[in-house]
């Protein structure tokens, strides 16, 4: 060698620091991930039909509730949601993402090749992390918005039977919406969750094993 | 000719554990290539041309020996400056393409620049540009399933090139085409090599991909058998 060692690194770094103002950020996930779920739209919608099952549930039950103590302000008696019916919801969204949780890992599986040339184009760990994150994120604000309007529907009929579809007017508008963002928010949190192991496992692809890897 | 040295292999081995034994995929390899070199590396399947390519990308890790890029220790090298190693300085053409296949030609060529940190319109203006100067000018936004085999690996040699590395690695980059098809392959490779000076090492096993290049070398058993002179 020429030099010593530690010179030639100390400038790689440096250069480094010139070359890379900008990094793969949120929005480069974003615009990759979309692609992703637009491209095998097939997949994203097992995931998004999965959680916003789940999710439905939830919004029907509140939805309910609030449609109940409208009626009841309204001086009708006094209906409610049972606790197991929460319960039940409970259930519903723990199998959501734990359904999400399996088909993101298919998901890795089957992209296992894809990742090892990401990696092998310079992609670091945490940008893989990244990827997948927000592309189950993207899903999981669909499945939310999907599932409130599920919920609505669902809220509408199962309510409608008992205290009259009229009672729907009296809905109050800002709990709708705090309902809304509120379901949305939630999904996209436990699609969050539920990708984050299923993320790790592909961050941490060996790139020379992920290349080889035969589907 | 004579090149300065960009790569340089000293001894390096690479071993597998298999079922309490061991097997050398690389046993004590020396090499050292130039700045601009076009180097083939030949050898049955199993004598470690891949190997001996992902220890030069910083894919994997000797068992022994140093690899040396630029004069820097790559085994040195932390995640960030590694990743720095695969996005600018080297790009790699495999055999199957590994073209992403949800994305277009043009964004698959840009995605290197995408992790090279690079504005998403330059990164996709260059990637236009490069893809015209491979002949694909009328192809940038069909997708690897809508383009024929040799087209994909001129979308991967395009990829390959988006962040103007030193180094070109191409394992096998003419393996899955017919044989004039993958002798424009190794034509394009080799004006890339003359017109940018990017180095290239190109692996392969059919002797009639060779002939353009400045050394053959010669593996077998994950040893160094002969070096010749193109
Ligand atoms: N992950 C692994 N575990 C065990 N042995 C391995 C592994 N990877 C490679 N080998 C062994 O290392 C040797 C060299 O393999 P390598 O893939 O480098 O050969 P190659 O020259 O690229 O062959 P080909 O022309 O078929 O691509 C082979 O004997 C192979 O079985
Ligand atoms: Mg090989």
């Amino acid at each position: 060698m020429l030099y010593p060692i530690w010179l030639d690194i100390s400038d790689i770094v440096t250069n480094v620091e010139q070359d890379s103002r900008v990094q793969f950020g949120m929005g480069d996930a974003a615009r990759l991930g979309y692609e992703y779920i637009v491209r095998r739209f097939n997949r994203a919608v097992i995931n998004i039909a999965s959680i916003a099952l789940g999710i439905a549930f939830l919004s029907t039950l509140l939805m309910s509730d609030s449609l109940y103590r409208a009626y009841a302000l309204a001086g009708g008696e006094r209906l409610g949601v049972e606790t197991y019916q929460y319960w039940l919801m409970f259930v519903a969204l723990i199998v959501s993402v734990v359904g999400i949780t399996n088909a993101m890992l298919i998901t890795v599986f089957e992209r296992y090749r894809e990742i090892g040339t990401m990696k092998c184009l310079g992609a670091m760990d945490r940008h893989i992390l990244l990827l997948f994150l927000v592309e189950s994120i993207i899903q999981g604000f669909a499945g939310g918005v999907a599932g409130y309007l599920l919920g609505l529907i669902g809220a509408i009929l199962s309510t409608g039977f008992t205290i009259g579809f009229t009672a729907i007017l009296m809905v109050p508008i800002a709990e709708s919406i705090t309902l809304l963002l509120g379901s949305v928010a939630l999904s996209m949190v436990l699609c969050g969750v539920a990708t984050l192991y299923p993320a790790y496992r592909a961050a941490k692809l060996n790139p020379v094993e992920a290349l080889n890897y035969e589907l | 000719m004579s090149f300065d040295t960009i790569i340089q292999i000293e001894k390096i081995a690479r071993e597998y554990e298999m079922g309490g034994s061991k097997i050398y995929a690389l046993d004590g390899v020396n090499l050292e290539i130039g700045r601009g070199e076009y180097v083939s590396l030949v050898g049955p399947s199993g004598s470690g041309k891949t190997t001996l390519f992902n220890l030069i990308g910083g894919l994997d890790r000797p068992t022994q020996g140093v690899v040396y890029i630029d004069g820097v220790d790559i085994s040195k090298l932390d995640a960030y400056e590694l990743a720095w190693l695969r996005c600018r300085k080297i790009g790699y053409i495999f055999q199957t393409f590994n073209l992403i296949p949800v994305l277009t030609a043009t964004e698959n060529v840009a995605l290197p620049t995408v992790f090279a940190g690079v504005p998403r319109d330059e990164g996709l203006k260059k990637a236009e540009k490069i893809l015209a100067s491979v002949g694909l000018k009328e192809r940038l936004h069909h997708k690897p399933g809508e383009l024929s085999a040799g087209q994909q690996q001129r979308v991967a040699i395009a990829r390959a090139m988006a962040n103007d590395p030193a180094i070109i690695l191409a394992d096998e980059p003419t393996g899955n085409l017919d044989l004039n098809t993958g002798m424009e392959i190794i034509d394009l490779l080799h004006g890339l090599n003359k017109s940018r000076g990017m180095t290239l090492i190109a692996a392969t096993h059919d002797l009639k991909m060779i002939k353009a290049s400045d050394r053959i070398v010669w593996m077998r058993d994950g040893k160094i058998e002969k070096i010749e002179r193109g």
